[in-house]
C-alpha cells in the first residue's frame, strides 16, 4: 500500500489536485442548490525542514487549505498524502495515529487552550493520547518542552489566564511539539501578536526548526513576515494556487500581477522621502467565490486585463528552476523593475539594533546558565 | 490649496474653521490624564500626554497592546464612561475647553465638527439599518436640510469615497457590503458634515493589504481636498511611514518619543522605537533572527519607579532609576530617554 521510497525525498505532506467545496445552500429535501469552491485543484508538496509559506487575502481559500491538509475536513477532489499514506479516505482511528505527525498552530492562543487546565495538563495530553511517554516520566518531558519554547518549568502549574499572549502562544507550540511532530501547520499563527512579541515568536519558530528538522507551513496575510521564515511561497487567490516559487524568486522577480500587487501593497517603514513608487493597484473587491469570474480569476481586478483573460485556463507555466505562475501573458507583462524597496538604513541605526539582539542574546545565555545550576 | 496669503492669528481663536493656514492648530491637549480606578486597584492609562494636531496634517499615534493610544482617543472625543474614568489636563478644540464641555454640547461636536472611525466596521454599524439612513441620520441631526437633500448628500458621500453604484448600495444594509466597503461608509459617514477633525481608530487593521492600500489612498486624497486634521492611531509602523505628518510613540501611558514622520524613521531617539523598527519582519532583506524586544510591557496596576521601558533596554544606566521627563534632541524631536542622543551611543 504505502509506496516505499526513501525518506529524503517522501513529502512529508502532498496534495494531488485538491478540491473542496462547501455547500451553501440545500433544497427542501437536502438536495445541494449551490456551493462555494474554497479550494480548487491544487497540488503542493512540503519537504522535511522545509517551510512553505501559503498568503493571499481573506477569503482565498488559505486556512481551508490548512485544514485539509491535516484532513481535518475531507476534499472533495483529489488526495492528502501525510509521510507517504494516502489519507483522504483512512478511517477515524487511522487519521488520528497519522495525525501525530502533523500538528496545527492556530490564530488565537486564548481560544486554542482550555482554561480549566493547567498549562502541564494541557502540554502532557498528547503524550498521553499518542502514548509517548510513560506515565511517570510525563512531568519531566513537559518540563523539557516548556524550557524549549522559552518557559519556565514551574508555570507548568499555571492556568492560561495567567499568561499573555505571546507566552500562550509559547505554551500552544509547546503542545505541539509533544507528539514530535514532522511537521507543523501555522494559521496566522503571530497576526495576534504585537510587533515586538510577533518577533519573539518568529524567532522561537525558526530556532525550533534547526533543532528538530521541522517542517512549517505558514499560512498568512503579512509578506514581511512570511519573507522572513520561508523557503518558498505559495500565493493564492478565490481558491487556485496563483504563483508558487522559491522566497527568493517571489519576492526578487513576482511575475503574477496578483503578486506584484500584493508585494506594493504593503507600506514600507521607511522615510517619506525614501519611498518608492507604488506598482498598479489593484482596483475593487474581492469577487463573490460563489461565483468566481469566468477565465482568469483576476480580470475583474487586474491592472493589465484584457478581454482574452476572461477566456484563458489558469494552469501554471512553469520556468525551467521551478518558479511557477498562472498568468496567461505574463512574458508580455511590463517589467517589474527593481520592485523590493530598499530601506536603507544608517550603519548607526544598525549597531543599535545590534545592541538590542545582544541584549536578547545575553537573556537567553542567563536563563540557560540558571536551568543548568538548578539541575546541577 | 489656497493661494491667498497667510495672516498669522492666535491658534486658540474661533475663526480656526475659517481659517486656511495649514499651521493653524486644530486641537491640542495637554497633560491628559485618564486614572481608571476601582476597589481593588488604580490604572492610570494615560499619563500626561500632550500634543497638538493641525489643520489639513495627520498625526499618528503609534504603540503596542495597551499603551494608551486609544484612550486617549476616546478620552479626546469624551467616549470613556464617566463613573469610572477621571480624565484631567486640558483639550482644546477651536477654542473650546472639551473637558468642561456638557453632554449635549459635545453631542453637538461629535458626528459635526469633530468625527471618529473604528477598527471593526461591521460592529460600528447598525445591522438592521440601511447604509443610506445611517448616513442620514448623521447629516440630519446637524444640518438643518431637508430629507431629500440630506439622501443627496448622502449619495454623493458614498461617490467621494468611490463606491461603485452608490445609488444601489445606499439603499442597502452592511451586511450585503465586503469589510473594505464597509469602511469607505464608515469614512463617509464620518466626513458628512465636513469635521474639522478625525480621528481613525485603527481604520484598516482587519483590512486586506490591497484594500488597506486603497482605504488609506482614498483618505490621503479627502483630506487634499477638504484639509481636514487626522489623528491615525494605528499599530503598523508602515502605515505611520505611508500616510502620516507627524508622530508620537506611546508606551505604558506615556508620550515616548515625539517628532516628524521623516525623523522617526530616519533616526528614532527612543530606544523603545529603536526596538519597534527592529522587529518589523522587512522586505528587503532576510535575517536569521529578528530584533526582538525582549521581556513584556510593564503591568499598568503596577509600574515600575523610573523610566517605564528600562527592564528591556540594553541602553539603561542608573540615572534610568529616575524619570526621564520629554527632552528635545533635535529641533522638533521630542524623546524621554536620558541617553539621548542615540547616535552618540555607537562609535
Amino acid at each position: 500500500m504505502t509506496p516505499i521510497v526513501s525518506a529524503a525525498t517522501t513529502p512529508i505532506i502532498e496534495a494531488r489536485g485538491l478540491g473542496k467545496s462547501f455547500v451553501v445552500k440545500r433544497s427542501v429535501f437536502g438536495k445541494a442548490q449551490a456551493s462555494v469552491g474554497a479550494v480548487d485543484d491544487i497540488s503542493l508538496s512540503l519537504m522535511p525542514g522545509e517551510t512553505l509559506a501559503i498568503v493571499g487575502e481573506s477569503g482565498c481559500g488559505k486556512s481551508t487549505l490548512g485544514r485539509l491538509l491535516m484532513r481535518l475536513i475531507k476534499p472533495t477532489a483529489g488526495q492528502v498524502l501525510i509521510d507517504g499514506l494516502d489519507v483522504t479516505n483512512i478511517s477515524h482511528s487511522a487519521m488520528r495515529h497519522q495525525r501525530r505527525h502533523v500538528q496545527l498552530i492556530f490564530q488565537d492562543p486564548y481560544a486554542s487552550l482550555n482554561p480549566r487546565m493547567t498549562i502541564g495538563q494541557t502540554i502532557a495530553e498528547p503524550l498521553m493520547l499518542h502514548d509517548i511517554v510513560p506515565a511517570n516520566q510525563r512531568a519531566k518531558r513537559v518540563a523539557e518542552l516548556l524550557e524549549m519554547v522559552g518557559l519556565r518549568p514551574e508555570q507548568a502549574s499555571r492556568y492560561p489566564h495567567e499568561f499573555s499572549g505571546g507566552q500562550r502562544q509559547r505554551v500552544v507550540i509547546a503542545r505541539a511539539l509533544a507528539s514530535e511532530p514532522k511537521a507543523i501547520i501555522c494559521d496566522e499563527a503571530v497576526s495576534a501578536l504585537d510587533v515586538s512579541i510577533q518577533a519573539q515568536v518568529l524567532n522561537l519558530l525558526k530556532s525550533l526548526q534547526t533543532q528538530l528538522g521541522l517542517a512549517f507551513v505558514f499560512i498568512s496575510h503579512d509578506l514581511g513576515v512570511v519573507k522572513h521564515i520561508a523557503d518558498r511561497v505559495a500565493v493564492m487567490y478565490l481558491g487556485r494556487v496563483v504563483e508558487i516559487g522559491t522566497s527568493a524568486d517571489i519576492f526578487a522577480a513576482p511575475r503574477h500581477p496578483y503578486t506584484q500587487a500584493l508585494l506594493s501593497a504593503i507600506p514600507v517603514a521607511a522615510p517619506p522621502s525614501q519611498q518608492r513608487p507604488k506598482a498598479a493597484r489593484l482596483t475593487g473587491d474581492l469577487p463573490s467565490p460563489l461565483s468566481p469570474p469566468e477565465g482568469c480569476r483576476l480580470h475583474t481586478r487586474c491592472p493589465y486585463a484584457r478581454p482574452e483573460c476572461k477566456l484563458v485556463s489558469m494552469d501554471l507555466d512553469i520556468e525551467a528552476n521551478g518558479h511557477a505562475n498562472a498568468c496567461a501573458f505574463w512574458r508580455e507583462l511590463p517589467a517589474q523593475a527593481a520592485e523590493i524597496a530598499r530601506e536603507p538604513r544608517n550603519p548607526k541605526l544598525e549597531q543599535l539594533f545590534a545592541a538590542f539582539e545582544a541584549m536578547a542574546a545575553t537573556e537567553t545565555a542567563a536563563k540557560a546558565l540558571q536551568t543548568v545550576t538548578k539541575e546541577g | 490649496m489656497s493661494t491667498l496669503p497667510h495672516i498669522h492669528q492666535d491658534p486658540s481663536a474661533r475663526s480656526v474653521r475659517a481659517d486656511n493656514d495649514p499651521s493653524t492648530r486644530v486641537l491640542e491637549v495637554a497633560n491628559l490624564r485618564v486614572v481608571f480606578e476601582d476597589e481593588t486597584r488604580t490604572v492610570t492609562a494615560v499619563d500626561g500626554v500632550s500634543f497638538s494636531v493641525h489643520k489639513g496634517r495627520t498625526l499618528a499615534i503609534v504603540g503596542e497592546s495597551g499603551s494608551g493610544k486609544s484612550v486617549t482617543s476616546l478620552a479626546v472625543m469624551r467616549l470613556l464612561p464617566e463613573h469610572s474614568a477621571r480624565i484631567s489636563g486640558s483639550v482644546h478644540f477651536d477654542g473650546r475647553q472639551l473637558l468642561d464641555e456638557t453632554k449635549s454640547g459635545m453631542r453637538s461636536l461629535r458626528g459635526n465638527r469633530m468625527a471618529m472611525i473604528f477598527q471593526e466596521p461591521m460592529t460600528s454599524l447598525n445591522p438592521s439599518y440601511t447604509v443610506g439612513e445611517q448616513i442620514n441620520e448623521v447629516i440630519l441631526r446637524h444640518r438643518d436640510i431637508s430629507k431629500k437633500e440630506a439622501t443627496q448628500r448622502g449619495i454623493d458621500m458614498l461617490k467621494l469615497v468611490r463606491i461603485p453604484s452608490p445609488e444601489a448600495r445606499y439603499s442597502q444594509f452592511p451586511h450585503n457590503l465586503s469589510g473594505g466597503m464597509r469602511q469607505r461608509v464608515m469614512i463617509a459617514m464620518a466626513l458628512a458634515c465636513d469635521p474639522e477633525l478625525l480621528i481613525a481608530d485603527e481604520p484598516t487593521t482587519a483590512l486586506d493589504v490591497t484594500i488597506q492600500a486603497q482605504v488609506l489612498e482614498l483618505m490621503r486624497d479627502l483630506q487634499q481636498k477638504t484639509g481636514t486634521a487626522i489623528v491615525l492611531i494605528t499599530h503598523d509602523l508602515g502605515v505611520v511611514a505611508e500616510s502620516c505628518d507627524d508622530v508620537i510613540v506611546m508606551y505604558a501611558g506615556q508620550v515616548v518619543e515625539q517628532c516628524s514622520v521623516e525623523d522617526l524613521f530616519s533616526f528614532p531617539q527612543h530606544p523603545y522605537t529603536v526596538g519597534l523598527l527592529g522587529s518589523l519582519p522587512r522586505l528587503d532583506e532576510k535575517r536569521d533572527q529578528l530584533v526582538a524586544i525582549t521581556g513584556t510591557v510593564p503591568d499598568m496596576a503596577n509600574l515600575p519607579s523610573g523610566c517605564r521601558f528600562r527592564a528591556r533596554c540594553p541602553f539603561s544606566v542608573a540615572k534610568c532609576a529616575e524619570m526621564p521627563e520629554l527632552m528635545e534632541v533635535s529641533a522638533g524631536h521630542l524623546s524621554r530617554c536620558w541617553r539621548t542622543p542615540l547616535q552618540d551611543l555607537v562609535p
